[in-house]
């Protein structure tokens, strides 16, 4: 079950796309977001899949990998669906029982819907997938530090954004191996009602909770020892510079952006 | 020939089948686990060894080859599965971090009770395994955070003792002790072992651990099994231990050296007291060069 998540998971193929600067993958992600709502037909919406799809055959991640995440979603994607199926009115009836009636603008908008849903998921895990988690936060720290001149501790909230990922796994770890410990004492935690669950959770619970103020502790000290004091005049390593696929990649986005507005306009709206 | 409890035949553990990070941890692995024995487990870190304990109580499925206990298939009755988790006890690495109720008696009795035995079998069950790990019953009724390192991993084990399995599996129980407590522990599980009768498997990667107090080793090499026989058997090859990147216990190691002087030495000598009588003969028999 906890395998299952792939919420901020890397997917390392080493591709074009994976070695892009981080600042310039967050904001094309945003940008095709929006350019995916600006979408008024299916032509545009059709040329929003296929550069997504070109984008997936360039980062050489497995196809499998985004069908994953779109199943985790499923059920909202289902319900949207069904809700415009029925409540949008308009155009030729096509189907009617008792209450019920299905109008070709409310299948439209349906099917629409899925698509402008699925395609938004999968954006935003691709971005994921070729970023890592350090240099997903590096690169939102660096957009946001215009924000420091308003006092928004920009840094610190980097920073914890960095560590709660970097725990996520070991977390996962570490429930894993309580998990084990505990099972290996007979501890029932698959059957039983939801009461009883519950209460078996607790084995897992308490060392978790215990190992994680200890790791806590830990943390702060090893980075108390290595003179962490904040932001203020800390440098990187790793300079981030935008560099020629970067600029690249800024450009084919302008492009399709042009290519959106224009099947806007040549088959306007349904 | 005894009795064999455990037995797995080409048994196969693959983590994160599919994805980049596929690793074959244990590969077609075959060994034979006779009743009553005590087995070193010896591998270097990411060899397979853990994998492979933690198919002895059924936690990992195998994804290929089988798994027997008592000659019957682990896996054949997926229900069972947690039956074999009472025959075989598990005690993980750092077992001290995976106790949770409020006082130590309560920890330890947390096996039994899910074993769904009878207030006094619990009581007799925990008060044996209190003693077996040499804990007096004043700790009875302490918080086990209050304890110390030792004391916590002790009553860590005896939590697993007290199920009364007939397999007990430690891995790496002497981690991160110090040389009075790793000796203290050591010969618990000797006692243990001698006066209980139970098979016992324990995973280390200190040589002079096993050749303390095991009875058979097992070397574990690439998810394989590279060696499986008596202490002496394994001892005796120290060169293959040596090109496996494991270290040889010190005593080995010292008549490895003496033997490229004295070619008639044996160099297979792994127990300190038997090598003091050796030196001696050696020294006696004037045959030290100036």
């Amino acid at each position: 079950m906890l395998k299952d998540i792939t919420i901020g998971q890397y997917f390392p193929t080493g591709s074009p796309v994976h070695s892009l600067d981080p600042r310039a993958k967050i904001i094309i992600t945003i940008f095709y977001i929006v350019v995916v709502f600006l979408c008024k037909s299916f032509a545009s919406l059709g040329l929003c899949c296929a550069v997504l799809l070109i984008f997936i055959l360039i980062s050489r991640v497995p196809v499998k990998m985004f069908l994953k995440s779109i199943k985790a979603i499923l059920p909202i994607i289902l319900f949207t669906a069904f809700l415009n199926i029925f409540y949008i009115g308009g155009g030729k009836v096509l189907f009617t029982w008792k209450f019920i009636s299905v109008s070709e603008k409310g299948l439209y908008t349906a099917a629409f819907m899925t698509v402008r849903i699925i395609l938004l998921i999968i954006s935003g895990s691709a971005l994921t997938y070729t970023t890592t988690p350090t240099m997903l936060t590096d690169g939102m720290e660096r957009l946001l530090s215009p924000l420091k001149v308003f006092h928004v501790p920009v840094h610190t909230l980097a920073m914890m954004m960095t560590l709660a990922l970097r725990f996520i796994p070991t977390l996962i770890d570490e429930i894993e191996r309580i998990t084990n410990a505990q099972k290996a004492r007979g501890a029932d935690l698959e059957s039983g009602n939801f009461v009883q669950r519950a209460k078996a959770l607790v084995p897992v619970l308490v060392p978790l909770f215990i190992s994680a103020f200890r790791r806590a502790y830990e943390l702060a000290f090893a980075m108390e020892c290595r003179c962490y004091r904040g932001g203020e005049g800390r440098t990187r390593m790793k300079q981030m510079k935008l560099k020629m696929p970067d600029y690249l990649s800024f450009a084919v986005v302008v492009l399709f952006t042009a290519g959106v507005i224009l099947l806007n306009n040549i088959y306007p709206v349904l | 020939m005894k009795e064999i409890i455990l037995e797995t035949r080409e048994l196969t553990h693959i983590y994160a089948k599919g994805t980049p990070y596929e690793k074959t941890a244990v590969n077609g692995m075959n060994i034979k686990i006779e009743k009553g024995e005590l087995v070193g487990i010896i591998g270097h870190t990411g060899s397979g060894k853990s994998t492979l304990v933690q198919h002895f109580n059924g936690l990992l499925k195998p994804d290929g080859g089988q798994i027997f206990l008592d000659g019957h298939d682990m896996w054949e009755n997926k229900a069972d599965i947690r039956k074999v988790r009472f025959k075989v006890g598990v005690c993980f690495q750092y077992p001290e971090y995976q106790l949770f109720e409020e006082t130590v008696y309560k920890d330890i009795a947390f096996g039994p009770k899910n074993m769904g035995l009878d207030k006094d079998e619990i009581n007799r069950r925990v008060i044996e395994a209190m003693k077996y790990v040499g804990l007096d019953e004043s700790y009875a009724d302490k918080s086990a955070f209050d304890l110390s390192g030792g004391e916590k991993r002790r009553a860590a084990i005896a939590g697993v003792m007290a199920m009364s399995p007939e397999v007990l599996i430690l891995d790496e129980p002497c981690a991160g002790l110090d040389p009075a407590g790793r000796d203290m522990l050591l010969s618990l599980i000797k006692n243990y072992r001698e006066s209980t009768g139970s098979t016992v498997i324990f995973v280390s990667h200190n040589m002079d651990d096993i050749a303390k107090i095991a009875t058979r080793v097992l070397v574990v090499n690439d998810g394989k099994e590279a060696m499986y026989g008596t202490v002496d058997e394994v001892f005796s090859r120290c060169d293959e231990l040596k090109a496996m990147g494991l270290d040889v216990p010190a005593v080995t190691d010292l008549f490895m050296k003496l033997k490229m002087i004295y070619p008639q030495l044996d160099a297979g000598v792994y127990d300190i007291n038997k090598a003091a009588d050796i030196l001696y003969s050696l020294l006696k028999g004037g045959a030290v060069r100036a």
